[in-house]
C-alpha cells in the first residue's frame, strides 16, 4: 500500500462501457470478420484495461506478471497440442466418425430423439440470420449430400474408396465404382452395413454403424445413390 | 493480538498477502483457460453449434457485463478508499460491489430458469454443455468473491485489516475479465 497509483478510474469505467457498447453493436453490421473484431478484440482491449489498471499490474513487480503469463503460456501449450486434432474430423490416417455424425445431424451425439436432420455447415451459417427464431424447419433428406459430408470421409467424393479416412484402413473402404464390388452384394445387405456397421455383414469392422443417423428409409437412399455412382 | 505472519517477501518486493493472490489468480487461468480453449477448438469443429448459441440472449449477456464492469468499478474505488485509511468509505464501496454481485447471480438464474424451460438444459447438446460449466463455474466464483467481501467490509469498517480491501479486489477484477471473455464466446458469436 505504501506506493499509490490512481488512474482516472472514472475514465476507465467510462471507456469500458463503451467498449462493451460497441460488442453489442459489432453483430448488427452484418460483417463477420468485423463482428469477430468488436467481440474478440474489444474484449482483449477491456481486458487489458481492467488488468493494467483496475488490477494495477502496470504498476506490479515484474515477477507477479511472470506468474501470470506462464500460466497463460501453460493455456496456450494445451490448446496448440489440443486443437488440430479436435477443429479437425479427418487426418492424413484417421477419422473422426462420430463428429462427422454429429455435423451431419446439425446436434451432437446425445440427443438422438427429435434430433433434425440439418445440413451441418451451411444449415448453421444460414441459421445465424434468424438469431431468435426456433430451430430450422429439417430439410429434406439428400443422400447425395449425407454421402458427400459423412461417407466421403472414406469412401471419397466419388465414391472410389479414396476419401481422407482411407489412407489408415486396410482392408481399404469399398468403391462403389468398381463392379467387382457389386458381384456380390444385394441392397438389403448394404443397408445392413450402413445401418449396424461393417462387422454386421461379414466386412470390416472400421466401417461404423450409422443407424443413429440413418433410418431404414434413408439407408435404402443411400443405397440407390450408390448404385449412381457405379457408371461413373 | 500478535500475529505469526510475514507481510513481505524479500524475494520479490509483493506483500505475501498479494502475491499469494497472484498465484491463486495463475491457477485459475489454467482452470478457465483449459475449458474455455477446449470450448473453442470444440465450436470451430462444430459449425452447428451455432444453432444452438442463437437461442442466448445477447441483451442479458450485456446487461451482466455492465454489472459487473459496475461492480469492477466500485471494488477499485474502495481499494481506492483503503489506501487513503479510509475503513467505512471502502466498506461502503465494498458492499456495492457485493450488490452488483448479488444482482449479477439474480439476472443470471433467471436467465437459466427461462432458458431450462425451453428445454436448453445442460445435456441438450455440446453447445449447452460448455454454457452451462463456464458460466457455472463462473457464478461460483461470483458467489465465493461476496462472500469474501462481506468479511473484508465488516473489518474495514472498524478500520482493521485495510490491506485485504485490495486483495478481494484484484480478485474481483478477474472475476470481471473472466466474464469479458465469456460474454462473446457464449453471447456475441453466432
Amino acid at each position: 500500500m505504501s506506493e499509490q497509483h490512481h488512474p482516472d478510474y472514472k475514465k476507465i469505467y467510462v471507456a469500458l462501457v463503451i467498449l462493451l457498447a460497441i460488442s453489442v453493436a459489432g453483430p448488427h453490421v452484418g460483417l463477420k470478420w468485423l463482428t469477430l473484431i468488436t467481440a474478440f478484440g474489444v474484449a482483449l482491449v477491456k481486458a487489458n484495461l481492467v488488468v493494467e489498471n483496475f488490477m494495477h499490474l502496470k504498476w506490479e513487480k515484474v515477477v507477479a506478471k511472470w506468474v501470470l503469463g506462464v500460466a497463460l503460456v501453460l493455456m496456450g501449450l494445451f490448446f496448440a497440442g489440443v486443437a488440430p486434432d479436435v477443429m479437425e474430423h479427418t487426418g492424413d490416417r484417421w477419422v473422426n466418425n462420430a463428429a462427422i455424425a454429429a455435423v451431419a445431424r446439425g446436434i451432437p451425439d446425445e440427443e438422438e430423439e427429435g434430433a433434425p436432420e440439418s445440413g451441418g455447415a451451411e444449415q448453421a451459417a444460414a441459421s445465424t440470420e434468424t438469431a431468435a427464431a426456433p430451430a430450422p424447419a429439417a430439410p429434406a433428406f439428400s443422400p447425395e449430400t449425407q454421402f458427400k459430408q459423412v461417407c466421403s470421409a472414406c469412401h471419397g467424393m466419388e465414391g472410389k474408396g479414396d476419401g481422407p479416412g482411407a489412407a489408415g484402413l486396410d482392408p481399404k473402404p469399398a468403391n462403389f465404382t468398381d463392379p467387382a464390388f457389386w458381384a456380390d452384394k444385394d441392397d438389403a445387405t448394404l443397408v445392413k452395413a450402413i445401418r449396424e456397421g461393417g462387422a454386421s455383414v461379414g466386412k470390416s469392422s472400421a466401417m461404423p454403424a450409422w443407424g443413429s443417423l440413418y433410418n431404414e428409409e434413408q439407408a435404402k437412399q443411400l443405397v440407390a445413390y450408390l448404385h449412381t455412382l457405379k457408371g461413373s | 493480538m500478535q500475529k505469526p505472519i510475514a507481510t513481505t517477501r524479500s524475494a520479490t518486493g509483493i506483500p505475501t498477502g498479494r502475491l499469494a493472490v497472484w498465484w491463486v489468480l495463475a491457477s485459475e487461468i489454467v482452470i478457465f483457460g483449459g475449458l474455455l480453449a477446449s470450448y473453442v477448438m470444440h465450436r470451430i469443429g462444430h459449425p452447428e453449434w451455432a444453432v444452438a448459441a442463437s437461442h442466448t440472449n445477447t441483451w442479458i449477456g450485456a446487461t451482466n457485463t455492465f454489472v459487473l464492469l459496475t461492480s469492477s468499478f466500485t471494488a477499485v474505488l474502495a481499494h481506492q478508499a483503503a489506501e487513503h485509511g479510509d475503513g467505512r468509505t471502502a466498506a461502503k464501496y465494498l458492499f456495492m460491489t457485493i450488490g452488483g454481485a448479488c444482482t449479477f447471480i439474480l439476472i443470471k438464474s433467471l436467465e437459466w430458469t427461462h432458458e431450462i424451460r425451453e428445454g436448453f438444459v445442460i445435456q441438450a447438446n455440446g453447445f449447452w454443455s460448455f454454457y452451462y460449466t463456464a458460466a457455472g463455474l463462473h457464478a461460483l466464483h461470483v458467489i465465493a468473491g461476496a462472500i469474501v467481501m462481506a468479511f473484508v467490509a465488516r473489518d474495514a469498517m472498524k478500520g482493521r485489516e485495510l490491506h485485504r480491501v485490495e486483495l478481494v479486489g484484484i480478485y474481483w477484477h478477474f472475476v470481471d475479465v473472466i466474464w469479458i471473455f465469456l460474454f462473446p464466446l457464449l453471447y456475441i458469436a453466432k
